[in-house]
């Protein structure tokens, strides 16, 4: 029990009596005690039932002693007075009831507002935690000052295992079962249980909503896995057999030829056979690095390496692909080495040159530059082809997204080529992007790769040259 | 090499492989001997005596680099690594115990044959000690310690012509980075390639018309480098 209430309502009190005692000399007051209802009446409004009371009795202490005769003396001697004594207490007693439990609305509505504000506060922090362990710190942080312990969330399976010996174990349960248990060392109840129960609700529907939400996208995840092993299936059953086919096709044919047969067909034949199966084997390498990536198996090996070296093999690797095509090189002799996985990089450049070989016309030109642009080195794959619609360009990284070839039919290919160069850029720590100018303006591959802090080498090695 | 047809062995455990390699190898007037095994490739080895062997690391008894390991004890012949897929560490490994090249299956017999053929002059071209290299425009007079580009002669750190003088006296083969490093510097820095990758950016500047584009100085990526045969300049041209 605090004291300052109740030696504020004797102040009161005493303030009462002397305006009271200065009130008698100017004029005769028979009923004082009527004075001394608005101390009560404050002490009740601001301190509540028990420092009314307190009041109350200090004023018919005061009355009896000062003002009703014989003064300076608790005895009173005017059965009028001793009735008014007795009205005033009773009057006080209610009014004091009365403006004490007015004070305790207001003060219960104003915690009320408090804790809305707070659970307000709280409902928002849940509602933009990103991950699950976000999510935890926001409830504890929350909760802990409520319980006025150190608390800790556990998921509901491992509760049993967890939680040790003679903490309190307090379960949250969602919509759709138990999502959580908190557990806590041993105390007395929370300071405010009804606060406390909202907080744990709210606690439990957003866990309850956090693993919604994690089973949809997982459902999406698998969704979107089927949706590509049907796009799989499809590009082997077309993509991979028309080539089959034609080897096949072409094989019994020489075989039918026996011995005699025109020598102009069957180098036609022949040549068949290689091309396709050189195709053959590009698609299985797509689908296989597909598959790769699918399955989150590209671990970049990252090494600080010349872009040029990386260049120059992709350019070796697709020369035949590129055949006419007139291939400018515009890398400058200075630039940085980047810390890069080699192959995974030269795959991704081989995808871009492909693809380029594949769109733009024969004997157009196809220039690779690189320049340094604000700790980047910028890398553009420019073609001559036919371009990209701006509505297009997002989708072409899209797996199994196949642009217009020359002649309106879809280019032949997988489709897979670029999607699987952007798995390699950003494996990389790179980003890649298509620009275009619009149809028939050709097309921009930009792969931007960081500049890393040890790439100035040079100079350590220049001293020991 | 004067009428003798070159005997090669080829060692894979797939029969349409060894198959088609024997009727494309004997097409082009070579003699050919087949293994099937680690086991088999061994006896062959030892009593067959081939020129070259083709070895696929594959195989159903033994891994493929066991062989060559156990080749390499007593053998300097030219060894071919066949693979499936190009897998940088095998790629490494192959070549660190001795490989003179690395096929990715599926390869072309073309690519092959113009391969073969390069290793078996290189391996008599060794076996002479000819000391000067020429290449495009590029020659290298190791008796003299000359450099040339285009008929002028260029000026290399001591550094720069030893790199150049391991890579000449392998011309044609793969030199590993650790191969290069230990050559030029020891054992110092086996490991320190990006050392190595400075150096042959500043040799190209030296010997290459455009050093974004070599002709003479290969990168293999991940492996190592290559300074190219006259042959095998031609084949890229």
């Amino acid at each position: 029990m605090r004291a300052a209430p109740y030696l504020v309502s004797a102040a009161a009190v005493a303030v009462v009596g002397l305006a009271g005692h200065a009130l008698t000399r100017a004029m005769p007051l028979p009923h004082v005690s009527i004075l001394f209802i608005a101390a009560v009446v404050t002490s009740a409004a601001f301190w509540g039932f028990g420092p009314a009371l307190f009041a109350a009795l200090l004023s018919v202490a005061c009355e009896s002693y000062f003002f009703y005769a014989p003064i300076f003396s608790f005895r009173v001697a005017d059965p009028q007075h001793i009735a008014d004594l007795a009205a005033f207490i009773l009057v006080a007693a209610f009014t004091s009831r009365l403006a004490a439990s007015m004070r305790a609305r207001t003060l219960e509505a104003q915690r009320r507002q408090e804790s809305m504000a707070a659970l307000l506060v709280f409902s928002e922090k849940l509602a933009l935690a990103e991950s699950d362990a976000e999510l935890h710190a926001v409830i504890l942080e929350h909760l802990e000052p409520v319980f006025g312990r150190p608390l800790s969330l556990l998921a509901p399976g491992d509760a049993a295992a967890a939680a040790p010996q003679g903490r309190r174990i307090e379960v949250l349960a969602g919509p759709h079962g138990p999502v959580g248990v908190l557990s806590a060392p041993p105390a007395g109840p929370a300071a405010d249980p009804d606060y406390a129960r909202a907080l744990l609700d709210r606690a439990a529907l957003a866990l309850d909503r956090a693993r919604l939400r994690r089973e949809v996208a997982e459902a999406r995840v698998k969704a979107e896995g089927e949706a590509l092993r049907d796009a799989l299936i499809n590009s082997v059953s077309h993509d991979l057999q028309t080539p089959l086919a034609a080897i096949l096709g072409s094989a019994t044919t020489l075989e039918s030829f026996g011995a005699q047969g025109n020598a102009a067909r069957q180098r036609d034949l022949v040549a068949t056979i290689r091309e396709e199966s050189e195709r053959l084997a590009s698609y299985i390498d797509n689908v296989l690095e597909l598959t790769r990536i699918r399955a989150g198996r590209i671990a970049p090996r990252l090494e600080l390496v010349e872009l040029a070296d990386i260049v120059d093999a992709a350019l070796r690797r697709k020369g035949k692909a590129l055949g006419s095509h007139a291939v400018r090189v515009e890398l400058p002799a200075e630039l940085p080495m980047l810390r890069l996985d080699l192959f995974l990089m030269e795959h991704a450049l081989a995808n871009v040159l492909d693809n380029a070989a594949k769109y733009a016309p024969a004997s157009s030109v196809l220039t690779v530059g690189a320049r340094v642009e604000g700790g980047e080195v910028v890398l553009d794959i420019t073609d001559q082809g036919p371009g990209i619609a701006a509505a297009d360009l997002p989708r072409v990284f899209d797996p199994f997204y196949r642009g217009a070839g020359p002649g309106e039919r879809p280019a032949s290919g997988t489709g897979l080529g670029l999607s699987i160069c952007r798995a390699f850029v950003q494996a990389n720590g790179g980003s890649v992007e298509a620009l275009s100018a619009g149809p028939g303006r050709g097309t921009t591959l930009r792969i931007r790769l960081a500049v890393p802090e040890g790439a100035a080498l040079e100079e350590g090695v220049e001293a020991d040259d | 090499m004067t009428e003798q047809r070159a005997r090669i062995l080829v060692v894979d455990d797939e029969p349409q492989i060894r198959r088609f390699l024997r009727l494309g190898l004997e097409g082009h007037g070579y003699d050919v001997l087949e293994a099937g095994s680690a086991e088999a490739a061994t006896r062959q080895a030892v009593g067959g005596q081939p020129d070259l062997v083709v070895l696929d690391l594959g195989l159903p008894d033994r891994e493929g680099f066991e062989v060559l390991k156990e080749l390499r004890e007593w053998s300097r012949v030219p060894v071919f690594v066949l693979s499936v897929r190009s897998r940088e560490g095998e790629k490494v490994r192959a070549f660190e115990l001795g490989a003179d090249d690395y096929v990715v299956k599926p390869f072309g017999m073309a690519e092959l044959l113009a391969r073969i053929k390069a290793a078996l002059r290189r391996n008599v071209a060794a076996e002479s000690g000819e000391p000067l290299f020429d290449v495009g425009g590029l020659q290298v007079d190791l008796s003299r310690r000359l450099v040339r580009v285009d008929d002028v002669e260029v000026r290399l750190s001591p550094k720069q012509y030893r790199l150049l003088q391991i890579l000449v006296s392998n011309a044609g083969k793969v030199v590993t980075h650790r191969q290069l490093l230990t050559g030029i510097w020891g054992s110092a820095h086996p490991d320190d390639v990006q050392y190595l990758r400075v150096f042959v950016r500043k040799l190209r500047r030296r010997i290459e018309a455009d050093p974004a584009r070599p002709r003479y100085l290969m990168t293999e990526l991940g492996v190592g480098y290559r300074l190219r045969t006259p042959e095998q300049l031609a084949a890229a041209t």
